[in-house]
């Protein structure tokens, strides 16, 4: 498929022109409404220097818009930048290790979206952003991009017939969802900032404080006041999740998965399956108590603004339908449960090793603080807790091409990569790692940022293991 | 030998010893010398109180890791050193007291460079820099004519096996 070069959707003026608002709101704010009347001194400069700045902002914006194109050709695609300096970026598809949409509330209004294709690259300019694109535009460039080796003859085939949907997210599940992030809870934040924000203008503390006295004279008052607060965060927070993790959706084809979430605004995520670098399993303290695990995709390119993170299946399903999930997605991965532990006397060696940390707080304190010398003792105490329980969840396995590790106290995390997505393997031991026959492994594998998994005092035996391992299987 | 993994066997020039020592030196006493007139400021406009303690201990520091980078470590970092390129596999081992292998696979490299400055150029040697998309490892202190084929080697055996893409192929 070939098309010439295109312009952006002229709705791009519209979200270009909202983002600048948005940005610019404090001055505005200040200047036209604050001092609206002001127009003496250096107010007045600024009104002056802030409507020009303004105007240069819009002219340019409509010169970008008019000269930025983007172009599909042989099997890339060509994005033409610049206003004054000219540049040009072609970006072979089959460099794109993961594409995502996010639609926010303006986009679905305007029957609009956003797209970027991300590269795997280290450069600022990785990935290929249309921050507006019609919903049906965004749908064709994903088709092309998806649809690497297919050609220009047979085309008009509409989505692989073979996509199953592997999950769904029920009411059961958004509900479990809202309990265990505990979102019900973010109303109390909230209220808060609410209270302080209002408090800056009208001097609630007088007020509060005889909120504060009359409540403590009619106690039993407090009762219903707590349950309707409770009834409305809890609701609140189900709310939030619905937006958040509502109508998730999970499902794949032979060559790629497909995420799918959100309601209002949503979000989508798909990748290669075989670009998929390795996953992750990661279980919180909650999750864990309650028998549940996240799973995540590692991908080489990037992954969304932290709060959206797409690439994880369902944060909120059961362990064991989690791994199911995954096996389905997933056939070349296993995640094993039977992990090997470190050997016994390596507890030893963990306790022994210096205590950088605790000794930099010591002297700190000494010097600055010597009456609070004692927080020292605590810091030494949270050490040693912290390294019995990094020797007590460390556990490594490997099987067939696979590498899985385990890592964490309360909240632990796998990690389970297959060989030909290893970048690099280093093994080092210190003189103390000799006395006790240890050694450390790390290996790295692509993603933003790279991923460096470490395993500190593993066996000898097992590290020459997996280096020859490494050294045979490539 | 502590792993029973097979160990790569090409050595680094023994004249970086000498180099090490130099710049070693040039990069201590620079700190040395920030540190000594920070002690003198801080001495003669009466600086806050934990200032003087905290650049006596950065620079009682400072003289330790004196003596073991110039007159220590140079030699047995020289010593230890080792490479090997084969058409698979970068190798390298490096350290003495903390043992450092290296493996990378011959189809990870992304680019291969080398560069000099003035200390290595006296003595016409390279550092040799192999990246991948990970990170990047330096060979120090190759001699010209080597580091120059070292780094066409590694291209050629790179580019034979070139993107990732005919590995994903096969799965």
């Amino acid at each position: 498929m070939m098309t010439q070069p295109k312009r952006y959707h002229p709705a791009w003026l519209l979200f270009e022109f909202f983002s600048f608002l948005k940005n610019s709101f404090i001055f505005i704010f200040f200047l036209f409404i604050l001092r609206a009347g002001t127009n003496t001194g250096w107010v007045l400069w600024a009104k002056y220097l802030f409507i020009f700045f303004a105007i240069w902002t819009l002219i340019h914006m409509v010169l970008k818009w008019i000269f930025h194109t983007y172009q599909i050709k042989n099997e890339s695609i060509i994005l033409r930048e610049g206003v004054f300096v000219k540049q040009q970026r072609t970006v072979p598809f089959e460099r794109i290790q993961n594409n995502q949409t996010s639609t926010n509330f303006l986009h679905r209004m305007l029957g609009l979206t956003s797209l970027s294709l991300e590269t795997g690259t280290s450069d600022a300019q990785s990935s290929v952003k249309f921050t507006v694109l019609s919903f049906d535009e965004a749908q064709q460039i994903l088709k092309v991009v998806n649809d690497q080796k297919g050609s220009d003859d047979e085309e008009e085939e509409d989505e692989p017939a073979n996509k199953t949907i592997y999950f769904r997210s029920t009411k059961k599940d958004t509900l479990k969802a809202a309990f265990t992030s505990f979102s019900f809870l973010a109303i109390f934040p909230i209220l808060a900032a609410l209270y302080f924000q209002v408090d800056d203008f009208f001097s609630l503390d007088e007020s509060a404080q005889n909120i504060f006295s009359y409540f403590a004279n009619h106690l039993w008052l407090l009762v219903p006041i707590f349950i309707a607060a409770m009834i409305l965060s809890v609701g609140i927070g189900y709310i939030q999740t619905v937006i958040k993790y509502g109508n998730y959706e999970i499902s794949a084809d032979d060559e790629r998965i497909y995420i799918q979430k959100g309601v209002l605004s949503t979000s989508s995520f798909s990748i290669p399956k075989k670009k998929v670098q390795a996953i992750t399993i990661h279980q919180s303290f909650i999750k864990r108590l309650l028998n549940m695990a996240e799973v995540k995709l590692v991908s080489a390119g990037k992954m969304g603004d932290g709060k959206q993170e797409t690439n994880s299946l369902y944060p909120f399903m059961s362990r064991q339908e989690a791994y199911r999930l995954t096996n389905e997605l997933l056939p070349h991965y296993h995640i094993e449960e039977n992990m090997k532990k470190l050997p016994r006397k390596v507890l030893l060696l963990k306790l022994i090793s210096p205590y950088y940390g605790t000794l930099i707080v010591g002297i700190g304190l000494f010097i600055f603080q010597r009456e609070w010398l004692w927080i020292t003792g605590i810091v030494f105490l949270l050490a040693i807790v912290s390294r019995v329980l990094d020797y007590l969840f460390t556990s490594y396995l490997r099987h067939g091409d696979f590498i899985q590790t385990r890592k964490g106290g309360f909240s632990n995390e796998t990690f389970l990569t297959r060989i030909e997505r290893i970048q690099q393997i280093q093994v080092r031991h210190s003189w103390i790692q000799r006395k006790f026959g240890v050694s450390t492994l790390e290996f790295s594998n692509r993603s933003k940022p790279v991923h460096v998994s470490q395993l500190a005092d593993v066996p000898k035996e097992d590290v020459s293991d997996f280096y020859r391992w490494f050294k045979l299987k490539q | 030998m502590y792993l029973h993994i097979t160990e790569p066997s090409q050595k680094i020039s023994s004249k970086i010893i000498g180099i090490w020592r130099v710049t070693n030196t040039i990069g201590h006493t620079i700190v040395l010398a920030i540190l000594g007139a920070l002690l003198y400021f801080s001495q003669t406009f009466q600086w806050v109180g934990w200032i003087d303690p905290l650049l006596y201990i950065l620079i009682g520091l400072m003289i330790i890791s004196a003596v073991f980078s110039i007159f220590i470590e140079p030699a047995f970092l020289q010593k230890s050193w080792r490479y090997e390129i084969d058409e698979e596999f970068v190798q390298l081992k490096h350290g003495r007291f903390n043992q450092y292998h290296t493996l990378i696979p011959m189809e990870k490299v992304e680019y291969v460079t080398t560069d000099q400055g003035p200390f290595l150029r006296k003595h016409d040697l390279y550092n040799v820099k192999i990246g991948t998309t990970t990170s990047s490892h330096t060979i120090p202190a190759i001699h010209k004519d080597e580091a120059i084929a070292l780094r066409s080697q590694i291209a050629v055996f790179a580019k034979v096996k070139d993107t990732d893409a005919e590995r994903e192929e096969k799965e």
